[in-house]
């Protein structure tokens, strides 16, 4: 099933004073099970791209459908409920409050959702145990690896049961065994729960795992590859 | 919700010690204000209390020519009608009658206009107890010949002791200057320097042979059992005795109230601007936070949290530092009025003796009603609030896209 379409999507920069080209006429399209690596050159709008589809950010000009909703049109605080309930998101830092323990940034994303209490709990539970992560549910992000954390930020991210999962570099803080942690997680979840997961990335290790590879040059659509792994 | 108050409360102190040093300084920001306000408050009462208690009294009775003219010949005039009817009248706990003469006050190297006051010694001391007030010497009671109670600012001006002799010259009723020998019997102290200048008190039976025909009452003071009582009781005795001027002590002494009201004012003015000044200390160390959190905030929009809730929770964080100053402020200014107003705090040593001379008393005691607290706590909660919207706002403009992006 088609969960995102992007129709000549651009976006310029400091539209004013200096302009940047940061996408110029991406027409993508991405199905739901997908797992997908966003690749290209520093400054090629991977991040921009990402910001676009997952409704961070506003084109200059073209559309974004996800589902049959065409996001470009909403307003920015249906946006945010938009995002709460359709997408989840992993960062390359900063994912998780630091006053909060791993579950509790777990149900947070829940409980803005209004999800009922104890369901939330147990889904939290639950969530923290797939990611490898049961012994560490009551401790606080400061005292976690930076792969924990990631870990987290996933469990996170699935908490919401997005429709899809955005990851913008979220290797690229990791030492190499962290990273295939991350990675292996990812792909499990792909595999075994049919998680649909789009990110960019730098690392060839990671890009050799995707079954699809979209390469960005200048902003635009350089390769679009699919490889059975 | 109440996980956005448990996370708010929780951003409060991951940088303890600038919230530590916010809640310190709205404290004693808070802390002075109260403490003046008590000072203050406290001077007001004492010296509402001394003004009706030794000066003005509770209601005062007057032939209404007097008003207009200090002549001596303006009396009361039917003294004992009248005070037949004030010894009935149970809510009266005590009642003066006095003859008032202007006149002049000399001595063998000076002499110095005053006001002399002619009283029946007992129950003078039964209204405005002015019997407790002698420093040196006797109360009149029970003098010899022609004895007078001069104030203790006069004595020390013109050097008179116990036993001095002067000369009081005043008009009697026919309008003659008369003069007369006093002995000074003692030397009394009021709560106001500039009142104990210029009154002299004396017996109305030493003045009576120089006024002359019967005696004069020219003013009647009247002490009732409770202020509560007063106006009730000043309207009795007006439709009694419509002949008479009648005034109770905010009719006499419309500056007392007034004072009051004024004083409440300028306090609530201080607090105002004292709030105000702790309000951009507020707004700065907020504006960090918000500013040290960027990719934070903008994480959290990113991921869904809705504008409002941003706002709510910079919000509670901003309410949350200034109510635990002011608590700890209101805690810290209760304690201390607490301990003061017991012993009170004598300010002779920052200049209490002029004070006295406007009828404040030296030694302050602090007190404030319970009701400025309260008036005290919604002023913060306003402050707080008010305080709160420019760094939440600040937090709103944070584009999820950008924040989370900054390096
Ligand atoms: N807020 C902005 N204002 C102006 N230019 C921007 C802004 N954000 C990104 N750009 C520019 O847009 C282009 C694309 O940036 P983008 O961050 O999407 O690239 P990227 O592929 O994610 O790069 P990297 O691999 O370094 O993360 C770059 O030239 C960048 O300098
Ligand atoms: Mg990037």
């Amino acid at each position: 099933m088609k969960i995102i379409r992007t129709e000549k999507l651009s976006k310029i920069y400091n539209h004013q004073s200096l302009p940047v080209k940061a996408l110029n006429q991406v027409n993508l399209e991405f199905e739901t099970g997908e797992f997908t690596a966003i690749v290209g050159p520093s400054g090629s709008g991977k991040t921009t791209f990402l910001n676009m589809i997952g409704g961070l950010d506003k084109p200059t000009e073209g559309q974004i459908f996800i589902g049959d909703t065409e996001i470009t049109s909403l307003s920015d605080s249906k946006l945010i409920d938009f995002r709460l309930h359709n997408i989840g998101f992993v960062f390359q830092s900063y994912n998780l409050l630091p006053v909060l323990t791993a579950k509790e940034n777990v149900s947070f994303i829940m409980l803005l959702q209004k999800t009922n209490p104890k369901e939330m709990d147990a889904r939290a539970v639950e969530l923290l145990k797939q990611v490898g992560l049961e012994d560490k549910m009551d401790v606080r992000p400061s005292k976690l690896s930076g792969g924990q954390q990631q870990r987290v930020a996933v469990a996170r991210a699935l908490a919401s049961k997005p429709r899809f999962i955005l990851a913008d570099e979220p290797t690229a803080n990791l030492d190499t065994q962290s990273a295939f942690n991350l990675l292996d997680i990812m792909l499990r979840l792909n595999k075994e729960e049919n998680i649909t997961l789009i990110f960019s990335t730098h690392d060839q290790r990671v890009i050799d795992r995707a079954r699809r590879v979209i390469t960005l040059v200048d902003g635009a659509v350089d390769s679009d590859e699919q490889f059975e792994r | 919700m109440k996980v956005l108050l448990k996370i708010s409360w929780l951003n409060v102190w991951r940088n303890t010690r600038r919230s530590l040093v916010m809640i310190v300084a709205v404290s004693i920001g808070l802390w002075g204000g109260i403490f003046v306000s008590a000072l203050s408050s406290g001077m007001m009462l004492q010296r509402f209390d001394l003004s009706v208690k030794q000066h003005i009294s509770h209601i005062q009775v007057q032939n209404p020519e007097f008003l207009k003219d200090r002549h001596i010949k303006y009396g009361i005039a039917d003294w004992d009608a009248l005070k037949k009817a004030l010894q009935a009248d149970p809510v009266i706990a005590g009642f003066s009658g006095r003859t008032l003469a202007g006149g002049m006050l000399a001595t063998a190297n000076m002499s110095v206009g005053i006001s002399i006051i002619g009283i029946d010694a007992a129950n003078e001391a039964s209204t405005t107890g002015l019997d407790d007030n002698i420093l040196e010497g006797n109360y009149i009671l029970d003098e010899g010949r022609n004895p007078v109670l001069i104030g203790k600012k006069l004595a020390d001006k013109i050097k008179l002791q116990p036993g001095s002799r002067l000369v009081l010259t005043f008009q009697n009723i026919e309008g003659e200057l008369v003069s007369a020998s006093f002995r000074v019997a003692g030397i009394y102290q009021t709560s106001n320097g500039i009142y104990d200048e210029s009154h002299v008190y004396v017996r109305q039976s030493d003045l009576e042979p120089y006024v002359g025909e019967g005696s004069t009452i020219n003013q009647v003071a009247i002490v009732a059992t409770d202020i509560e009582q007063v106006q009730a009781l000043g309207d009795r005795l007006v439709k009694q005795f419509p002949e008479y001027s009648i005034r109770t002590w905010d009719d006499i002494s419309p500056e007392l109230a007034y004072l009051q009201e004024m004083a409440g004012m300028m306090l609530m003015i201080v607090l105002v601007i004292i709030l105000f000044a702790l309000s951009f200390g507020l707004v700065n160390t907020m504006l960090m936070s918000v500013f040290e959190r960027t990719r934070e905030l903008g994480m959290l929009m990113a991921v869904g949290m809705n504008r409002k809730k941003v706002f709510a929770m910079i919000m509670i964080e901003t309410i949350f530092l200034t109510l635990m100053g002011a608590f700890g402020g209101m805690l810290l200014g209760f304690v201390s009025i607490q301990l003061f107003s017991k012993t009170g705090i004598d300010m002779a040593a920052v200049g209490g003796d002029s004070l006295n001379d406007f009828g404040f008393p030296s030694v302050v005691y602090p007190q404030l009603e319970l009701s400025f607290f309260f008036f005290l706590m919604v002023l913060v909660i306003v402050t707080a609030v008010l305080t709160s919207i420019y760094p939440a706002l600040k937090a709103l403009r944070l584009k999820p896209a950008e924040a989370v992006r900054k390096e």
